[in-house]
Parts: structure tokens; C-alpha cells; sequence
């Protein structure tokens, strides 16, 4: 890695364009999030107005937050979310190894097959699903077809974790399939050939060379479960909010811009959190550089 | 320090604003040359809440162009336009999200001599107490939120909220309808209160009452619940009277009533939004939409009542004497209006709601 | 182990595992099962209790004279195509720079980078509709003659998908060995030179990857747009939201059909025209 000021003319081309997209649409729009988080309504003429706000009024909407029923859909949030992304890995790790050791012409097809399914629209996908999963959907028919079932496969907490994985399987498997392909094939080989098991090898050499993607995928697929408010809108049951259906509530029917934004930023900062402890973690690691 | 200064000084602002005015004035002279409005008007609606061919023949009539764009609930309608609106000339907002919507200054006050067709409105509906002199708004369709049921799977009518809120009878074949409004109303009424109740104590045993009551629910629905009761998924559901007439149309075994305890009436409005871009265009088409058969065009889609009486008229007598489109008066007499609360206790519900989410 | 090992397959051969294979073919019928059914349906008669009533186009018929669905689907495209340009060009250019210099103030800079990854959507989607609102873009914006009026849309799913392509590309080119473009420059090549000619080059599978996952996220983009957009603005999901909340219709099956072709279509287009390409390396 050079120092910035051997090539500042390459350092400024590079740095301007996404630094300057950033500031003007993110941080200035966020900076209005920030902004009304800690604002309230205002008073006028002694009723609380609909589209006015006092800023700077306070911690209250913070305050707020910590209600129980907040906590509890909060920690519901990170709980499935955690099952999602584990589901995901579970899954997407065979996928990612079979694609990369396939024969090198199958290999785009197969990316491709896998893939493919996601460039299809989240909604239009969970709509897909909903006429899969339902009742009377094709799964239940074919088990009542063979005198089993109805399961319950939606409208519950299976119906909302299935969901998330089928719709964010992907950036598991892109950034898994990027690392195993780049694993260096020889290692394994060796491994083998000293006599070291196929366990062995992939607990000792192919889990921890890969490890940056499996980082990555797992970065990738848990934070957009945390903002999910669609999924458990439309696959859950009576018990399904998560935070982000807290959230677009705010928005939405409730019209408390201020909480909703203070709840906004919550979910950012504990998304923080989970990132400090993976770096944290990573710099523990034996110096896998991610 | 001083600095001698050439040029004349821009500010960031100033510029940003000179060439603000320039690229509009690029874009939009050619409007200006006309001597009225363009041809073209943004109506902002729910789905399939118009008749099949109206705004087709409405072109045909008038030259004017329709765009139309889709809102959900009444809550999407009210966010989108809160920001300041983006362009729809016409909207349809409910009773009282006009009520507060007028409070937030965000509608125009409507031009009576420009829309001559309002003398085919039913006189009963010009001075609703959410606006007095109908300055805001005009009435569209009316309705009931009640019960949608399937004849063949329960026994009887279920002419009681008890069947959906506090009965283990059909456990796990109920839908509700997934909003604070009509879901604590619907559970307020059962137990007596009125549907829009501020009483803390009567909404926490509305709410106590509902999180008892979840094990029973399959779902709360986003005005779907007729298409989980076609579909055989719910066999009870509380829904809007015309969405469960229009299915009923393809399944004889479906059905509708209004629970005894009394329920929800609504009005949906049209209005214009504050910033219309074509207010004169918005004018003609409120106009245009009270014309007699046009409201019969109307109504024969979206099986709503309909508020135009010389629409009404013209349809034939199945849909005249319809109670599920036009209860009795007395089960009418039993139902309420929603009315905007103020932010306070639309804070209060949202809290309870949010309770019984998380619950 | 070589028990497990069929005549001919190697340690290494995991690609003629068995189970492999099974895992394999069963994700695959999970993923496609929804999305046939989805296109199988399009071709259903219009009905509300979802079951089958006999073969027909006249979804497709309905949903083609949609013009309101039709210019939805153009409006998602053209965002989505738009976006991905932006974030792709901007997402390398900072994936090269993290990945090359050493500056002051680096850690916080990745940390602002990454938040546009880590920042729910439905935040980022009132954060831009309040930005709109008080820089008047909302009102300002939207009565410009298309495509100009894509200008609120578009740069919304632009913030979250360049960073996006910052982590593929730079987890890429954490491979790449520098003594490369050391000896491109010693043989005399400008940095403009060794950055198209070598580094580019070497990028490409986390570019193509990058690209691929932005233009995902574009097309996906429902949140945001659902902020963001006006009444000539409106993107298919938004559009397609609003049909599906108040009921069954296989027009948006079809409409869906016509979007998944169009998909299929360019991806296969994009393969052919790797083709030539890979075979050059």
C-alpha cells in the first residue's frame, strides 16, 4: 500500500466522484434523519400539529425506544435475522464449493442458474412464494395429493425466515464463489496427500482460507434481514413485526416522523455494534485480511 | 481584509437559483405560451376504484389525458402528499383523512360553480360533520367494514364481532383487517365502547381483548381478506362491504354481514391536493365523475354504494336493494363514522397497536 | 474417504460428489418452483380463488394495454440501468482507492463508505424523501420531461449499491499481485496505461460481479422509490405493490412474465458477449 501523497493526482480522480456522491446523497440526507430524531411535533394553539416539528426538542423519541414491546419486536429482529443468515450459509456454502469445482464450462451456468432467480424482483418473488406456500398453494396440494399435511409453511415464523432466504441467498453465494475460486487449489491437495482427511482439510484449510467471504456473505445477507418490513408483512403471521415494520408504521399510519427516525438510527447504531465486534474479531484471527 | 471583486458576486445560493429559474424556464415556457392548461391530469387512486372505461371516455370527452397512480391505504396517500406534493391533481382520500388533511392545509378548497354536477349528489351527504359545507371534498363511494364468511364452512351467520374476536370455535380461519383503525374499533365495539374511543381504559381492554384473541387470528390482512376467503385460506374475515360484493359475484358461497354490535361506516372522498399542477383539468374531471351515467359506469365495476343519486337511479334494482351495499337503516343507525382524533391519540392507538404486534 | 470416491473421480472432484449434486438440484427446485408457478399463472383465467380455470392471453393482452404498468416497467429498467453505471464506475474507483493508498483518516473513511450498506433501506427511503422535500426536488424534479424527471428516482438505489460493488471489487483485487503493475510502470507504461491494460483486466470478474449485484439491487429497489417517486415516476415494484395489496391478478403475472424474459434475455446477452472475451485470457 503507497502513501496518498506519492500520487495525489491518482488519489484525488479516485477519492472526489464517490466521496462527493456520498456527502450529497447520503450523509446530507441523513443528516435530516439525525436532525428530526431528536425533534418533536410541534404545539400550536394548544394541539399537537400534524406537519410541524419542534427540532431539538429532546431525548424523548430515544426514551421511547426502550418500551418493552419495542425490545422485544428488537430482539425478535436480531433473532430471525440470525437464523436467516445461518440458513443462508448453511445452504449457499455447498452451493458456492460445487460451482467452483464443477468443469470450468458449466461453471457460468451454473452461477448463472443460481443466481438468475434473484435479478427477479423481491416482491414479485415473495408473491411467487405466497401462491407456493399457502394452504391451498402447490406444496400443500402435492402433500395432500399423498394424504399429508396441511402444513402451516406462511403466515408464521417459518413463512417470514424461509422468506429471507430465498430472497437474499445471493450475496451469500457471490462472495463465497468469489473466495473459493480464488482458494488456492494446491493447498487442499497437499493437505490430502500428508494424509489429513476431507473433514480435516476443509475444518483446517478450506474454512479458514475462505473465511473472508464467509464474512462478507454473512455482512451481506444479516443487515438487509434487519431492515426487512416486506417479508414479515407478507409471509408472517399475527406475531411477525420486526423493527422495520415498527418503523414504516411511524411513517406510515402513526405519522411520528421523530420516533420513527430515532428508531431508524437505533437500528443503524446496532448494526455498528455487530460490525465492531466482527472487526474486533477479524483483527483476533490469524491475519486473514478482509 | 479586502478583495477586490471583478465579477459580481454569485453565492452558492444565488446561482443554485439563477440556473433553477433558467432550466424552468426552458421546461416550462411552452405551457405558458398556452393560453390554458395542457392536456393532462394525475389522478392518485386505490386499485380498481374506477370504472373500467371512465377515464378512457373522459379523454374522449375532454382531450384531457389521465395518469393514474396507485396508493394502498389512505395512510400511503397521506405520507406521499405530506412531503410536499409530487404532481397529482386529484386524489381520494377517506373521511377523515380529509379531516386531517384540511387541518395540515393540505387540500384546495374545491370551486362549487365549476362543478354543476354536485346537484347529483343526495343532498343527505352535503355537510358531513369532517367538512362543513363540502368546501374540501366531494363524496365518491360509501361503505361498511363488517364480516365476510363462507356459508358452507360456518354455522350460521356470524352476526357477532364475538365470531372473530373471542370465539375458539373457528380458531386459525379468521382474518382481520391489519390496521389500528378498524382492528381496536372493531374490538372496541364488541365491547361496547364507541369505534372511536380515547377512554385509555376502554382502549387497553380493547387491546388486552385482541392480544387474547391472537391465537384465533391467521392474519391480519392488508385489504386482502376477500381473496383469503376465495381462496379457502380464511373462511371468516372483517373486510370492506364491495370488495367482498365483488367476489361473491364468482363464489355463491360467500357472504357478508354486519355485526350486531354495530360497525364502521366510511366515505371516501375525491379532492384536490394543495399544489395541484392542473387544477382546472382536476375541476372538470370532479365534474365529469358526477355526471349520472358516468357514475353508473362507476359503480357497475366497483359495486360500492354510490353517493350520486341520479347514478343510483339508472342502475338496476339487484343493486338498489342490496343490503350488503345498502344496510337497513336500522343496522346503520348502529355504525359509526371514523373521525380524526388529533396526533395524540393517534399516538395512543399506535402504541396499543404496536403492543399487540409485539405481544 | 476413497470408499466414497466412484472409478475416476479425484479427492478434488467434489463437483461429482453426490450429495453435492442433490444439495444442488434441490435449491434449485426451491428457487424455480415459486417463479414457474408465478409464470404458469399468467396463462390462468382471472379469478380470485387461485386455482386453475383454463389457458388464456388475455392477462397479457390487459396488462400490454396497461400503459400505467407498461411505463412503470420502462421507468424500473431505465433506473436500474442508470443506477448501475453510476455505481459501478464509482464503487471500483473507491474499491481501487481503499485497496492502494495509505491516508489519514482511512478507518473513518471506510466507516463512512460502509454505511450506506449497513443503513436500513426504509431509513435511507425517508431520509432522501425529506431531502427532497426540503431541497424542493420532490416538487421541483418531477414535472421535468422524461427521462430527466428519473433524476429523484435514480440516485436513490444508486448510494446503497455502490458500496456494494466497493466490497466485491475489493475483495477481488486483494488477490492481485502488485509486482504487475510495478513492472508496467517500469516498462514504461503512463498510470492511466497500467490502470485499463492491467488492473482493469484483473477487476473484471468483481466488476461484471458488482455490476450484476447492482443492477439486482436497482430492479429490487422498492423502499426507496415507494419515497421517492411521483405520479410519472413510478417503478414496477412500487406499482406492482399497490396491485397486489388489494387483491389477486394475473395481469401483474403477466407483467412479471414479460419482466423475467426481458431478464433472461439480457443475461444471456451479457454471457455471449464475455465469450470471446474470456477465450482471449
Amino acid at each position: 500500500m503507497e502513501d496518498w501523497k506519492t500520487n495525489r493526482n491518482v488519489f484525488w480522480t479516485l477519492a472526489t466522484p464517490g466521496t462527493l456522491w456520498l456527502i450529497a446523497f447520503f450523509l446530507v440526507p441523513l443528516a435530516f434523519l439525525f436532525v428530526l430524531s431528536f425533534s418533536s411535533k410541534a404545539m400550536i394553539d394548544g394541539q399537537i400539529s400534524i406537519n410541524q416539528y419542534d427540532y431539538f426538542s429532546g431525548l424523548t423519541n430515544y426514551l421511547r425506544s426502550f418500551n418493552p414491546d419495542i425490545v422485544s419486536i428488537f430482539i425478535r429482529t436480531l433473532w430471525w435475522s440470525a437464523l436467516a443468515t445461518l440458513a443462508c450459509l448453511i445452504i449457499a456454502y455447498p452451493i458456492a464449493f460445487g460451482i467452483c469445482f464443477a468443469p470450468d464450462r458449466w461453471r457460468p451456468l451454473l452461477l448463472m442458474l443460481i443466481v438468475l432467480p434473484f435479478w427477479i424482483n423481491l416482491l414479485i418473488r415473495t408473491y411467487a412464494l405466497m401462491a407456493v406456500l399457502r394452504d391451498n398453494g402447490l406444496v400443500n396440494s402435492a402433500l395432500g395429493a399423498v394424504g399429508l399435511g396441511p402444513l402451516p409453511l406462511m403466515n408464521n415464523t417459518f413463512g417470514v425466515i424461509f422468506g429471507l432466504v430465498y430472497v437474499y441467498m445471493p450475496f451469500m453465494v457471490l462472495p463465497l464463489y468469489a473466495t473459493i475460486e480464488r482458494l488456492d487449489k494446491s493447498f487442499l491437495e497437499a493437505s490430502l496427500d500428508l494424509g489429513g482427511t476431507q473433514f480435516q482439510t476443509f475444518r483446517n484449510i478450506t474454512l479458514p482460507l475462505t473465511m473472508p467471504g464467509i464474512v462478507t456473505g454473512v455482512v451481506l445477507v444479516f443487515i438487509p434481514c434487519l431492515g426487512t418490513f416486506l417479508t414479515s408483512e407478507l409471509l408472517g403471521g399475527t406475531s411477525s413485526w420486526m423493527i422495520g415494520n415498527v418503523i414504516q408504521s411511524q411513517f406510515g399510519p402513526a405519522n411520528d416522523w421523530p420516533f420513527g427516525s430515532a428508531l431508524s438510527l437505533l437500528l443503524m447504531y446496532a448494526t455498528f455494534a455487530v460490525l465492531a465486534v466482527r472487526a474486533f474479531l477479524s483483527r483476533n484471527s490469524k491475519g486473514v485480511d478482509v | 481584509m479586502t478583495v477586490h471583486r471583478p465579477f459580481p458576486r454569485f453565492t452558492r445560493r444565488s446561482l443554485l437559483k439563477g440556473t433553477g429559474a433558467a432550466f424552468a424556464g426552458l421546461v416550462l415556457s411552452p405551457r405558458f405560451a398556452m393560453a390554458e392548461e395542457e392536456k393532462k391530469l394525475s389522478f392518485y387512486n386505490y386499485d380498481t376504484y374506477i370504472g373500467e372505461t371512465t377515464l378512457d371516455d373522459f379523454n374522449k370527452a375532454t382531450g384531457i389525458e389521465v395518469k393514474l397512480d396507485l396508493f394502498a391505504d389512505g395512510d400511503e396517500l397521506f405520507t406521499k402528499l405530506k412531503a410536499g406534493n409530487p404532481g397529482y391533481d386529484v386524489i381520494v382520500p377517506t373521511s377523515n383523512v380529509v379531516e386531517r388533511m384540511v387541518k395540515a392545509n393540505m387540500l384546495m378548497p374545491l370551486d362549487h360553480a365549476k362543478i354543476p354536477n354536485m346537484k347529483n349528489i343526495d343532498p343527505s351527504f352535503l355537510n358531513p360533520t369532517f367538512d362543513p359545507g363540502r368546501k374540501y371534498s366531494l363524496p365518491y363511494q360509501w361503505g361498511t367494514v363488517g364480516i365476510g364468511y363462507r356459508k358452507s364452512k360456518v354455522e350460521g351467520a356470524p352476526d357477532s364481532w364475538k365470531w372473530l374476536l373471542d370465539d375458539e370455535k373457528y380458531a386459525g380461519r379468521i382474518a382481520l383487517l391489519g390496521d389500528q383503525e378498524h382492528a381496536i374499533g372493531a374490538a372496541l365495539k364488541y365491547l361496547g365502547f364507541s369505534y372511536n374511543s380515547t377512554n385509555i381504559d376502554e382502549l387497553n381492554k380493547a387491546r388486552d381483548l385482541l392480544i387474547k384473541g391472537k391465537k384465533l387470528v391467521k392474519k391480519y390482512a392488508d385489504d386482502n381478506g376477500q381473496d383469503l376467503l376465495a381462496q379457502g385460506e380464511v373462511d371468516l374475515t372483517m373486510e370492506y362491504n364491495g370488495d367482498i360484493a365483488q367476489v361473491m359475484t364468482e363464489d355463491d358461497d360467500l357472504s357478508y354481514v354486519i355485526p350486531k354490535e354495530g360497525s364502521n361506516v366510511w366515505e371516501d372522498t375525491i379532492a384536490i391536493p394543495t399544489g395541484a399542477p392542473h387544477p382546472e383539468n382536476a375541476h372538470a374531471f370532479i365534474n365529469y365523475i358526477f355526471d349520472g351515467e358516468v357514475g353508473k359506469g362507476i359503480t357497475k365495476t366497483i359495486m360500492y354504494a354510490t353517493p350520486n343519486a341520479a347514478a343510483k337511479a339508472l342502475m338496476d334494482e339487484a343493486y338498489q336493494n342490496n343490503p350488503a351495499i345498502f344496510p337497513p337503516a336500522d343496522v346503520l343507525a348502529k355504525c359509526e363514522y371514523s373521525a380524526y382524533l388529533g396526533e395524540e391519540a393517534v399516538k395512543v392507538r399506535d402504541e396499543i397497536w404496536t403492543a399487540i404486534q409485539a405481544a | 474417504m476413497a470408499a466414497l470416491l466412484k472409478p475416476g473421480q479425484g479427492p478434488l472432484d467434489y463437483g461429482k460428489r453426490r450429495w453435492l449434486r442433490a444439495v444442488f438440484v434441490a435449491v434449485l427446485v426451491m428457487l424455480y418452483t415459486p417463479i414457474l408457478v408465478l409464470i404458469a399463472y399468467s396463462f390462468n383465467i382471472q379469478n380470485r380463488g387461485g386455482i386453475w380455470k383454463g389457458f388464456t392471453l388475455e392477462n397479457y393482452a390487459k396488462a400490454w394495454h396497461n400503459s400505467d404498468l407498461m411505463s412503470a416497467l420502462l421507468n424500473s429498467l431505465s433506473i436500474a440501468f442508470i443506477s448501475t453505471i453510476f455505481a459501478t464506475v464509482i464503487g471500483a474507483m473507491v474499491a481501487v482507492l481503499l485497496w492502494r493508498f495509505r491516508f489519514p483518516g482511512k478507518a473513518a473513511y471506510e466507516g463512512a463508505m460502509a454505511l450506506p450498506i449497513v443503513i436500513p433501506e426504509i431509513c435511507m427511503g425517508v431520509a432522501m424523501l425529506l431531502f427532497y422535500a426540503r431541497t424542493g426536488m420532490m416538487t421541483g424534479m418531477t414535472h421535468l420531461p422524461w427521462p430527466l424527471n428519473l433524476g429523484t428516482p435514480s440516485p436513490s438505489p444508486t448510494s446503497p449499491c455502490f458500496p456494494f460493488v466497493a466490497v466485491v471489487v475489493r475483495s477481488r483485487l486483494v488477490g492481485f499481485n502488485r509486482q504487475l503493475e510495478e513492472a508496467s510502470k517500469d516498462l514504461g507504461a503512463s498510470e492511466w496505461q497500467t490502470f485499463t491494460r492491467i488492473l482493469i483486466p484483473y477487476m473484471m470478474p468483481g466488476l461484471v460481479a458488482g455490476a450484476l449485484l447492482a443492477f439486482t439491487l436497482s430492479l429490487d429497489d422498492f423502499v426507496i422509490t415507494f419515497f421517492t417517486s411521483g405520479p410519472e415516476t413510478v417503478t414496477f415494484p412500487v406499482k406492482i405493490y399497490s396491485m397486489v395489496k388489494t387483491g389477486v391478478k394475473y395481469e401483474v403475472n403477466a407483467a412479471s412474465t414479460i419482466l423475467i424474459v426481458i431478464t433472461i434475455v439480457a443475461t444471456v446477452i451479457a454471457m455471449k458477449l464475455q465469450a470471446p472475451d474470456k477465450a482471449g485470457h
